[in-house]
């Protein structure tokens, strides 16, 4: 809340005392309005009663059955896979795919997890409009454009997103999505295909991020080096689940 | 670290985190749905899934914000699930009217009974600033909304108390 003092008036002046008590703004306009004093007195007596009634006891907390964690289980809970009759062709399609991977996994073999963060770390940066403050959030064509529902399911409760577009990370083609932090812009690479062991800590020049596994894919955060990640990881988490 | 070492250091991280937020997130459940008995489901389920994904809270001191999501989330989900409908104050369950009746005194009584009958859109802002202490920003967060409309329904909160209290005060 703003302390300014200029020009407030009797309504502005009760409408941030109302919304936080503890507001001690609006010295000037309060040094010539009694009516506003009392307003405010009363704002402060309400919210003490008002805090004593909210006051509850609490019980003992009954014994958590906590199960078992496995070292190799993944931080969140992925949507099923849905199942699909699939033509035909699909199999056909299919074995082909699998012999293009398996061909370009021979040649690819050292491309282990290190260098999928250094591949992450290097793609930061590349568009400069994705490193931009901003407070206008992508429409949902240009989200749903660059996360199509066949590849994730992405929600709304993730973050400021200022940025969608499809990159292209490791030879696949990734939902690349900025969201601001309350250090600046903070990139989230969304890799469906780019499975890691375990969470990995990113360490780049002013930047750090952390690439986490979820499912048979991964998702790599990253943000300005000051930028405390633990919330943005924690909701990007939770709102995002792969379709496939 | 061996495994043994792992989950004996993950445990105490968790217990540590349920010995300091445990209070926070029932007083928080219970005025999010208005029934103890609820509330304290709530809480057990979101401790559950707090402990499933305890690796991906990264920094400790995240903890509470992290923990009252988690319960804000299971709490919605609980009333998808059970597609529970609002009740009014004369048709309240026992754990419902248990609430209103643990009042510290009767000068209370009709404050707490306001407090409980207001919208959750103004309730839950005004139990996260006055009980939780969050800041405006934070509710904003939490609830998904501009700093602007938390503002704005704190506001409204408070003088639609403060006209209840004095509604009360002529009878």
């Amino acid at each position: 809340m703003s302390t300014t003092n200029e020009m407030m008036n009797c309504e502005e002046y009760r409408h941030a005392v109302a919304a936080e008590p503890t507001f001690d703004g609006g010295a000037e306009h309060l040094a010539d309005c009694a009516d506003c004093c009392a307003f405010r007195d009363q704002m402060r007596a309400l919210n003490v009663r008002i805090a004593k009634a909210l006051e509850l006891d609490v019980p003992p907390l009954n014994p958590l059955d906590l199960p078992s964690i496995d070292a190799t289980d993944n931080v969140v809970t992925l949507a099923p896979r849905p199942s699909r009759a699939k033509p035909g062709w699909f199999a056909l399609a299919a074995s082909v795919m699998l012999a293009a991977v398996l061909g370009v996994r021979m040649f690819t073999a050292d491309v282990d997890d290190a260098s999928l963060g250094a591949a992450v770390l290097a793609h930061v940066d590349h568009d400069p409009s994705a490193l931009v403050v901003s407070s206008t959030p992508v429409s949902n064509t240009m989200l749903e454009r660059a996360v199509p529902p066949s590849v994730a399911h992405m929600g709304h409760d993730a973050g400021l997103i200022t940025y969608a577009k499809s990159c292209e990370i490791n030879g696949k083609t990734v939902p690349h999505l900025v969201i601001q932090g309350e250090k600046g812009p903070v990139t989230i690479l969304l890799m469906p295909d780019e499975s890691v062991a375990t969470a990995q800590t990113l360490d780049g020049e002013n930047v750090h991020g952390v690439i986490l596994p979820v499912g048979n894919g991964s998702i790599a955060i990253i943000g300005a080096r000051d930028e405390s990640l633990g919330r943005i990881e924690q909701s990007v988490l939770s709102s995002v689940a792969w379709s496939t | 670290m061996d495994n043994r070492s792992k989950d004996a250091a993950r445990k105490q991280k968790f217990d540590r985190l349920v010995a300091v937020f445990h209070a926070d997130m029932y007083r928080y459940a219970v005025w999010l749905c208005r029934d103890k008995a609820i509330a304290e489901d709530v809480v057990q389920e979101s401790l559950l899934r707090a402990w499933k994904s305890l690796d991906a809270l990264r920094d400790e001191a995240a903890a509470k914000h992290w923990l009252l999501t988690i319960v804000r989330r299971e709490n919605a989900r609980y009333f998808e699930r059970r597609r529970l409908e609002t009740v009014d104050i004369d048709g309240l369950t026992a754990a419902q009217s248990a609430l209103l009746a643990e009042a510290p005194n009767e000068e209370l009584n009709d404050l707490r009974e306001a407090i409980y009958e207001l919208e959750d859109d103004y309730r839950e802002p005004l139990v996260l600033q006055v009980m939780l202490g969050y800041s405006t920003g934070e509710i904003a967060e939490l609830m998904g909304l501009k700093q602007g409309a938390v503002l704005t329904r704190l506001h409204r909160a408070r003088l639609k108390l403060k006209d209840i209290v004095a509604q009360e005060l002529q009878e």
